[in-house]
């Protein structure tokens, strides 16, 4: 800003010297009463009531104020004594070089680099990126809560003129330099990549948490639409503006460098774009890392994600078809160019905005896409496909929406693993019923009004052959057992409509326990066959 | 998935049940029961085909039942094994007029054997 008083601050500021200290800022300001004014505290050591007074006579002249680099000791002042809600007040910041630093993470708002064998920043392009960290780290855990694995920074650090934020990431591979160095693996990778995004995908997000991706897409189709041919321009957006709302999770830039492999464990990065929408907004992000962005030149892959543009196409078709669980690849062109439809409007308008038509080989690709996008407008109705199943359901584990519509998905589950131990038919019913009665509990209590996931994990051992049955979901705790037993001799007039799903699990089962762990409620039953 | 079948004869109502009672399946069974009460003095709930009944098909029964105390009488018919345990073990055994004809019996009879 033109007008912004900078003044340092040093030493300490106490009863001693507080008078003088004002005196000195207030001729800096000289009359200048408004002109926002910031205060380096880089050097200050102390400050004292009488310094914080200080601050307060300035901040009446100049309301717009705020304190800047200040170090712990003295932020720990500020913040017992509510400074901090008062003004903008920022810490300072760690320094950290990436010279020299692996590149492993590339996104919309930045990089990341490994900084030492366990921890990764992530640089954000913009400089005036504080309020991207926040939002990202909000996102982050709001994420984790939601049961996705990913990690969050534990610092803000200056890396240059950027900010960074700090994660721990051990030993972490991405799947792009998997799939650039250990081809063969390609069709491990798809799986799991396939499957994670399934679990975003799957994953409702409680009302007002994350933006509509929706408001992007109908940015791009408005700012396109200017750029085809009249008619289409106007299809784009009626097809953009068509998309029905949908409270599931997107990720928003879901390629392959941000998910990465950390020992046995997946986990997705860069979180900033968080959102919900439609899983046709993550397609046609990918079509863009894999496909869009090398379109013209088939090289830009290879520079971005390591792997050549022949790879590339394969890893994004496999995906494909492994997503929506189809070879039909009349089925997959078809939903596929849904997802190209979003790429191009995407696409066309951000090269345009990053002055691509004044340069030649740019506005060759501009014109490419804007052909491609003129041929899919002819042919494409509707953006909108059935998304699939989003059940993540691994060996013994089924990962689902706690709702009552999924009873029928979890027992079909279950029935599975008692077949394959040839399960009696009383004690099958048995411990159906038990599963109903506490899956049914979780889908109405557990995140009411909201909605969450429960896992649900069967685990079977020999002799006598036993099966046992966890369940866990991170809605508000609730002890179930807990509950006094009915009382099954009242007569049919005196009883009350329910209370006795529980009950009949304590009676049937031979071990049921509950605790609540880290956040999390875990009722596990136990029967023997 | 729960098959229901309705036959009325007179003032007798005839529900034949087939397939699952649970907590997805006993909504249909309730607003079934509760829509074609009226002018029903003898409700029969023809189990012979039913194979699962949890605590959310219970309550759809006790529903009926009290509304059947008052206006006739209730039976339930051909309850099988599995499912009979259950209503013993929640005292419906004693609340419900069961009636089990001589087949399920006998098929029951061998089980225990």
């Amino acid at each position: 800003m033109d007008n912004e008083i900078k003044i340092a601050l040093s030493g300490r500021i106490d009863s001693g010297n507080a008078s003088s200290v004002e005196e000195n800022i207030q001729n800096e300001i000289g009359g200048n009463k408004n002109a926002p004014v910031v205060l380096d505290a880089s050097d200050l050591a102390y400050i004292s009531s009488a310094g914080l007074r200080v601050i307060l006579h300035i901040k009446k002249t100049n309301p717009d104020l705020s304190i800047i680099n200040v170090n712990s000791e003295v932020y720990d002042i500020f913040e017992m004594t509510g400074f901090t809600d008062m003004m903008t007040i920022d810490k300072a910041y760690r320094v950290v070089s990436i010279e020299g630093c692996e590149e492993i993470g590339r996104g919309a708002k930045g990089t990341v680099y490994r900084i030492d064998k366990d921890n990764v920043v992530k640089v954000y392009n913009d400089a005036d990126a504080l309020e991207d960290i926040q939002h990202e780290r909000e996102v982050a855990k709001l994420a984790l809560v939601l049961g996705l694995p990913t990690a969050i920074s534990y610092d803000v650090v200056r890396v240059g003129d950027s900010y960074g934020s700090v994660f721990e990431l051990l030993n972490a591979t991405s799947f792009s330099k998997i799939l650039a160095e250990v081809p063969e693996k390609m069709d491990w990778v798809v799986d799991e990549y396939v499957k994670l995004l399934k679990l975003i995908n799957g994953t409702l997000v409680p009302e007002g948490k994350l933006p509509d991706s929706k408001e992007k897409i109908m940015t791009w189709a408005n700012y396109t639409k200017d750029y085809l041919p009249e008619e289409l321009g106007k299809k784009l957006v009626e097809l953009s503006e068509a998309l029905p709302h949908d409270d599931h999770m997107v990720h928003g830039d879901y390629h392959s460098k941000n998910v990465q492999l950390q020992n046995d464990e997946i986990l997705i990065i860069d979180m900033d774009t968080l959102a919900v929408g439609h899983p046709i907004y993550d397609l046609a992000a990918m079509y863009n890392a894999y496909v869009g962005f090398s379109e013209y030149d088939n090289n830009v892959v290879k520079e971005f994600q390591g792997f050549d543009y022949k790879t590339s196409l394969e890893f994004w078709h496999k995906t494909l078809a492994a997503y929506l669980g189809t070879d039909d690849e009349a089925k997959i062109k078809e939903v596929e160019d849904k997802a190209r439809v979003l790429s191009y409007s995407r696409l066309i308008r951000r090269s345009i905005r990053r002055g691509g038509l004044e340069n030649e080989k740019s506005k060759a690709e501009i014109e490419l896409w804007e052909k491609e996008l003129t041929e899919l407008l002819k042919k494409v109705d509707d953006l909108y496909f059935d998304p699939p199943a989003f059940e993540a359901e691994s060996g013994n584990e089924l990962d689902i929406e706690a709702e009552e519509s999924n009873l029928h998905k979890v027992l079909d589950f279950i029935d599975k693993h008692l077949d394959a131990v040839d399960c009696p038919p009383k004690v099958k019913m048995q411990i159906e019923v038990a599963v109903e009665e506490i899956f049914v509990n979780i889908a109405s209590y557990a995140y009411a009004p909201d909605k969450g996931r429960a896992t649900v994990r069967v685990e079977v051992s020999p002799e006598p052959i036993t099966v046992t049955i966890t369940f866990i979901d991170q809605g508000i705790p609730y002890d179930p057992l807990a509950k006094e037993d009915p009382d099954v001799t009242l007569k049919a007039e005196d009883r009350p409509v329910g209370g006795l799903g529980i009950f009949m699990v304590k009676q049937t089962m031979d071990d049921v326990t509950y605790e609540y762990k880290d956040g999390k409620n875990i009722l596990r039953i136990k029967k023997s066959i | 998935m729960l098959n229901i079948s309705k036959e009325m004869e007179n003032t007798r109502l005839t529900f034949s049940l087939e397939g699952k009672l649970d907590s997805v399946t006993s909504n249909d069974l309730e607003s079934e029961i509760m829509n074609s009460l009226e002018g029903v003095e003898e409700l029969v709930v023809d189990c012979e085909k039913l194979e699962y009944v949890s605590s959310a098909g219970l309550r759809v029964l006790l529903a009926a039942l009290k509304l059947m105390n008052k206006q006739g009488t209730m039976k339930v018919t051909n309850v099988c094994d599995e499912i009979m345990s259950i209503f013993e073990m929640t005292g419906f055994s004693e609340i419900l007029t069961i009636e089990n004809n001589a087949k399920t019996q006998a098929k029951e009879t061998k089980e225990e054997e």
